[in-house]
């Protein structure tokens, strides 16, 4: 009896020491099916031509004046590049052409700096003053990302249009028009509507980390309001802004639809011109632009995260406690909430106009007021056609991948963490390697999973082929679990490794180590990212279509952009904003009830 | 006329003998047949169909795969009513479609690696994207139907663009300016949309993937000359032309009065035609007096299971009454000549005085360049 009760906690023990290792393993086995194999199949293009090496594809494009502007130089004719200087300054400084590369990367960084200003303040708001609907307000935070861009695009044609609301309000007041479309402005300002919310989610959840103790204790030593701001309060928001930015930044170099949409052809950025590569089957150019964007993206991820690797977030503790947002008439005389009520006012320009404008277009048709565009999601649903994309099964199928994502993507995201805060000498290497799904271009992910998992592969003569629900969740997973570690890393870091160490020695395992002790002083961070995995879920796109076996496993936004091609009610977006306006109801919805059951569970 | 009602004649005695087979294998051919309808729901029309089967073709019973695009089936579509419909004529037949995101890329791709090509026709195909289906593969992905398709000698001559015979049009949309007649002039040739007064007044396509706007830059082609069409297009960019991503934002544009004049289709009035309707905001405008045609076409894989079987799809679908039907529910002019398709189609759906396109010999040299050198320019610019 005691020998076999001993053997069962042998077992349970042994259970428990291989479960971080067995979770580590399958990790890096999802990824390489997933991920690395695909998008390696892809890339290879640009460095095999008939079988062997070579770096033609490469040069080519990195020699191509319309590619690398001025930079071409420097792969053409290296030799050449100081006369070239000195002639340039002899003719007064001529303005440079960057070409496609240098293109991207300025509007990339335009659209970083607009996310982060426009973010921040809302960072504040969100982390230093009470007020009614504050966690309601957090929680929809995430919602522009689960949009889908041809959406938000609708939206901001019909809000900054030439005949959009702003410039109707605008008329109403005597004031100018704006005129913004087809302009770097609407693209940086619709960049910075995907990511701005990005930059205050994450910031307000490493403020609200902030151990108030601290802060005391240093204006008890005499430090001024601001002098504790500084000293303390900012270098535990840095690694969260500096996340927040690098996200936005590859983000934004690798952006494509919005850009496609609101800018057109004359601002075309290299994921655009990569994608219209794909489309000609041009595959050699198209895995070059996408080797060079990987790498670059690649490598600002691993400088980023040797940074953030010296930064630590100290948790636990008690948070900074929030000061009531509305204090009466002295509302109206503190510069502060004076200045916060301003941009309230700019946030409802930005976030809320597109979306009302998109519900506005889902009712009104050719002739004012109109339900046709709902009538036509019911008509859909009711009938028996054969190929018919219905709005029920496409909002259940969206909320069950949702469910599944982050059930493997928390996972995911945590064991890699782990690995980044406790792991040994080249660790940023592997996390970096790990974090790799947000740093390749979209396009060249979903070419590459069409080639090796939707055509399959043969092995030993015969052929795998993966599709339907299993392959979009894992697939939804690989996307969203960088959101789950880029939340909890810093988290985990932060937390006092006598902790862990005194666990261990005590006989706790590994894992029931991060099960008792660590999880809990991390939960909002699991929780922040485990909303990310599901947004992300929520709208994907690309991969989903290319992994839905035929008509049964479409999702809201895969049926959104199956009726924007019906024109069964002319040519409109009319059915496409009612699916919208469905997508956005259902994940708001999800997302109050994410936050408000992850809230009853918070220690 | 005498040859198809001698084939008809002749193909109702050998689906009499079909049905005569299937009765003897009495037990399961109910469920087999049920086996066979994956595509559910729609089953239920067929069931009823057994007793017309004397009106069948030759080719009874099996399964014909047609991947198109995905709104060309689906409730009240095209697709939907062809499938009813042939199903009926051909009892015991299922035609099922299949949608891939891709469009034809899908089976080019599919060709190149090896993976198997799990369609029999694909439809949906315009020129360039058979030119481009030729030269990425070293084997052809098409076979050519011939001479002898019932029905192909009726199809209108500008739209029989494949001297192959492997790509067979069954509609097409004329590409052509769509303009408010409030805020603008007509503007009758390419030179006038380079006057001043038309500054920032034209939104069109990308030529690298959107239909229409490639179809308006081969005009200009034919309109200016290879040699020349460069430089209009500079010129075109210099008077603020926006090139947007596809055919629905930019009419999301146009219909957002962004600009008054778009590049669109010759049919877009069937869509706004009723009593409150504005109808000087859709205007059709042809430029040069031409419209570019962009014939839809349907062709055969080379590997397709039942060729014969989707021979008889494909005759079908140039009859007539097909011909009518897909006009009206694509919104897109029969191919066949002397098919009228309804009265309100006629009266608002415009026929430019001209016809113009470009054949598969003439895009097959230069299409990819054309295209890859105008998306520079505007790129740059």
């Amino acid at each position: 009896m005691v020998a076999a009760g001993r053997e069962r906690v042998n077992a349970q023990h042994w259970g428990e020491r291989l479960a971080v290792p067995t979770a580590f393993v399958l990790t890096v086995a999802i990824l390489a099916v997933v991920f690395y194999y695909p998008v390696l199949s892809v890339l290879r293009e640009a460095v095999v031509r008939a079988g062997s090496l070579t770096a033609a594809p490469l040069v080519d494009v990195l020699g191509d004046p319309f590619y690398t502007g001025v930079a071409h130089h420097l792969f053409t004719a290296p030799l050449s590049i100081p006369a070239g200087v000195l002639e340039w300054v002899q003719s007064g400084f001529p303005p440079v052409e960057f070409g496609l590369f240098g293109f991207t990367a300025y509007q990339a960084f335009l659209s970083t700096l607009a996310s982060v200003v426009i973010g921040l303040p809302g960072a504040y708001l969100l982390a230093r003053f009470e007020f009614r609907g504050r966690r309601t307000l957090r929680s929809l935070t995430i919602l522009p990302f689960v949009l889908p861009s041809i959406m938000v695009a609708v939206g901001f044609l019909a809000m900054f249009g030439q005949n959009g609301l702003l410039n109707d309000v605008l008329g109403a007041l005597g004031l100018g028009q704006v005129n913004l479309l087809f302009t770097l402005e609407i693209i940086v300002l619709a960049h910075a509507f995907y990511n701005a919310p990005l930059v205050t989610r994450l910031v307000t959840t490493a403020w609200e980390g902030v151990d108030a103790r601290r802060v005391e204790t240093a204006r008890a030593l005499g430090a001024g309001p601001f002098r504790a701001f500084r000293d303390i309060v900012v270098p535990q928001l840095l690694p969260a802004l500096l996340t927040a930015a690098l996200l936005t930044f590859v983000f934004t170099f690798l952006s494509f639809p919005i850009v496609l949409a609101l800018g057109g052809l004359r601002l075309a950025t290299v994921e655009v011109w990569l994608y219209a590569r794909v489309q000609d089957l041009e595959l050699a150019e198209a895995a070059t632009l996408g080797t060079i964007e990987t790498v670059l993206s690649l490598a600002l991820t691993y400088l980023y995260l040797r940074y953030e690797a010296r930064q630590t977030t100290a948790s636990g503790g008690t948070t900074l406690p929030r000061r009531a947002l509305a204090v009466g008439w002295r509302t109206l005389r503190d510069p502060v909430r004076i200045g916060l009520a301003i941009y309230g006012v700019a946030i409802l320009v930005l976030f809320v106009g597109p979306l009302v404008s998109m519900i506005v277009e889902s009712v009104t048709g050719p002739n004012g007021l109109t339900s046709a565009y709902y009538e036509f999601l019911l008509d859909q649903q009711a009938t028996t056609a054969a190929g018919t994309t219905k709005p029920l099964p496409a909002i259940a199928n969206s909320l069950a991948f949702g469910v599944g994502t982050l059930a493997l993507a928390v996972p995911m995201g945590i064991v890699v963490s782990l690995m980044a805060t406790r792991g040994g000498t080249g660790s940023r290497l592997a996390e970096t390697l790990m974090s790799a799904p947000l740093a390749v271009s979209g396009v060249v992910v979903g070419l590459g999973l069409l080639q090796t998992l939707v055509f399959g592969t043969t092995i030993a003569g015969y052929r795998f082929t993966a599709g339907g629900a299993l392959a979009i969740v894992v697939a939804h997973a690989v996307a969203a679990y960088p959101f789950v570690t880029r939340n909890v890393t810093p988290a985990l870091a932060g937390i006092d490794s006598q902790l862990v160490d005194s666990a261990r020695s005590l006989g706790a395992s590994r894992f029931r180590t991060l099960l008792d002790v660590e999880l809990p002083l991390v939960w909002t961070a699991v929780l922040a990212g485990g909303a990310f995995a599901f947004a992300i879920s929520i709208g994907e796109f690309d991969t989903t279509v290319l992994l839905a076996e035929g008509v049964e496993s479409y999702t809201m936004p895969v049926a959104l952009e199956r009726y924007i091609g019906n024109r069964s009610l002319g040519p409109s977006l009319g059915p496409a904003t009612a699916m919208g306006t469905v997508l956005l109801l259902v994940t708001a919805a999800s997302f109050l009830v994410i936050e408000r059951l992850g809230g009853r569970w918070e220690p | 006329m005498d040859r198809r009602q001698f084939l008809r004649r002749s193909s109702a005695g050998v689906a009499g003998l079909a049905m005569l087979a299937g009765c003897t294998g009495a037990g399961d051919s109910g469920s087999g047949s049920e086996a066979n309808g994956s595509s559910n729901g729609t089953r239920t029309t067929s069931a009823g169909s057994d007793s017309t089967a004397t009106t069948g073709s030759a080719s009874s019973g099996g399964t014909l795969r047609v991947a198109t695009y995905s709104s060309f089936t689906g409730e009240d579509t095209a697709g939907n009513w062809l499938k009813s419909a042939f199903e009926k004529e051909n009892s015991g037949t299922t035609v099922e479609f299949l949608t891939p995101e891709n469009g034809v890329n899908q089976y080019v791709q599919r060709a190149k690696q090896g993976a198997p090509i799990d369609a029999d026709i694909y439809l949906g195909l315009n020129t360039a994207e058979l030119v481009r289906a030729r030269k990425k593969l070293d084997k052809p992905l098409f076979q050519s139907v011939g001479e002898d398709l019932d029905g192909a000698d009726g199809l209108k001559k500008p739209l029989r663009i494949d001297p192959k015979k492997r790509a067979v049009p069954y509609d097409t949309g004329y590409i052509s300016l769509v303009y408010n007649e409030n805020e603008v002039e007509e503007p009758k040739t390419f030179d006038s949309l380079l006057e001043s007064r038309y500054e920032g007044d034209l939104i069109t396509e990308n030529a690298q993937q959107s239909d229409p706007g490639r179809a308006f830059l081969l005009w200009s082609i034919i309109a200016k000359g290879e040699q020349n069409y460069l430089d209009y297009w500079k010129q075109l960019v210099g008077n603020g032309v926006k090139v947007l991503s596809d055919w629905e934002p930019a009419y999301q544009a146009y219909s957002d009065g962004e600009a008054p004049m778009v590049v669109s289709y010759s049919t877009d009035q069937v869509y706004y035609h009723g009593p409150d309707v504005d109808i000087s905001k859709h205007q059709i405008g042809f430029l040069n007096d031409q419209g570019y045609a962009n014939p839809e076409t349907m062709a055969l894989f080379e590997s397709a299971n039942d060729p014969q079987l989707a021979r008889t799809f494909m005759e079908f679908v140039l009859t007539k009454n097909a011909q009518s039907k897909i006009a009206v529910k694509n919104v897109q002019f029969p191919a066949v000549k002397g098919v009228t398709p309804s009265k309100e189609f006629d009266k608002y759906a415009k026929e430019p005085p001209e016809t113009v396109t470009h054949s598969y010999d003439e895009l097959a040299g230069s299409v990819e360049s054309w295209v890859e050198e105008w998306s520079r320019l505007v790129a740059s610019g």
